[in-house]
């Protein structure tokens, strides 16, 4: 392992967040991320899991899921989607440098975010109105908990990138510029959540 | 990450098969098919699709094979756990 060393310049700082280590050569902020993301697996992973056996324990909760909004969740899926191609431009754009269309793409993830928080707070709303709460049975604790935790997810992103956004309007930009990629890891996790969450809450 | 003459893979595209296969999930639903059937068809679209983000806009298939462990054990395990449970509601009296 090589001495530590103080930053002293922008190109010191990207030296040190993106020199490899001697484990498995990774950029330890990649390595990071993905230690990250997989205790998130655990988190989800278990939620889903829980909902799976419940459901089965339960008889299926037919007239329950008879009453959310497939409509308004397949329109955020596409949103979600589209989002993650929005992230991923926006890491292309700032491998190849370039600051205006590295926050012309975060910015477009930042509304690509905020609209789907927006549609499943109105899904929200409707289904509140119908008497459909928190505790007005078990298929609606289980909706209202996989889907608020992964709304709590989508809205940390949304934080995260529009930090990245304004950090890359000021100078020294260019040292930070791998977090877009970390952030983009995070996104995409996000996304693949909501591609399991919902066909088991509004399709199967 | 990239070197700079690195070709990426055409992201666009990507996001069209997840668009076209968002719109295959959604057929199943209204094709007559059986419960098990769409239930098989669905979950069977949703990993392809969670396969295509993974490997191609979180460069998986790019990654050392560290990074596939990390992301791989969890996934398993997960998985595991509910197949691990199942026997506890199938067996039920």
């Amino acid at each position: 392992m090589t001495a530590t060393m103080p930053a002293t310049s922008s190109e010191e700082l990207e030296r040190l967040e993106t020199a490899p280590r001697e484990l498995a050569a990774l950029p330890v902020g990649r390595a990071g991320m993905w230690w990250f993301l997989a205790s998130e697996v655990m988190v989800f992973g278990g939620l889903i899991a829980s909902y799976v056996l419940s459901r089965f324990a339960a008889g299926g909760w037919a007239a329950e899921r008879a009453h959310v909004n497939a409509r308004l969740a397949a329109i955020n899926t596409v949103i979600l989607v589209t989002s993650s191609l929005t992230i991923v431009q926006a890491h292309v754009a700032a491998e190849a440098k370039n600051q205006q269309r590295t926050r012309l793409f975060l910015f477009l993830t930042v509304l690509l975010g905020l609209a789907f928080l927006g549609n499943k707070g109105y899904e929200y709303a409707g289904e509140i109105a119908h008497g459909y709460t928190l505790s007005a049975g078990g298929f609606w604790g289980f909706y209202y908990a996989m889907t608020g935790l992964h709304g709590l997810h989508v809205l940390a992103g949304v934080v995260v990138n529009l930090a990245l956004f304004f950090a890359f309007g000021g100078r020294g930009w260019h040292a930070i510029r791998h977090r877009v990629e970390y952030a983009g890891l995070y996104w995409h996790f996000v996304d693949v959540v909501w591609i399991f969450l919902f066909p088991l809450l509004y399709l199967a | 990450m990239h070197s700079p003459e690195k070709r990426y893979p055409s992201y666009v595209a990507i996001w069209a098969w997840l668009m076209v296969l968002l719109g295959l999930s959604l057929a199943f639903v209204v094709l007559p098919f059986s419960h098990l059937a769409a239930v098989v068809l669905i979950f069977g679209v949703a990993a392809i699709k969670a396969l295509l983000i993974a490997r191609h806009y979180m460069h998986l298939r790019e990654q050392p094979w560290m990074i596939h462990v990390i992301a791989g054990v969890p996934v398993l395990l997960a998985i595991g756990m509910a197949l691990a449970l199942i026997p506890d509601i199938a067996l039920r009296p």
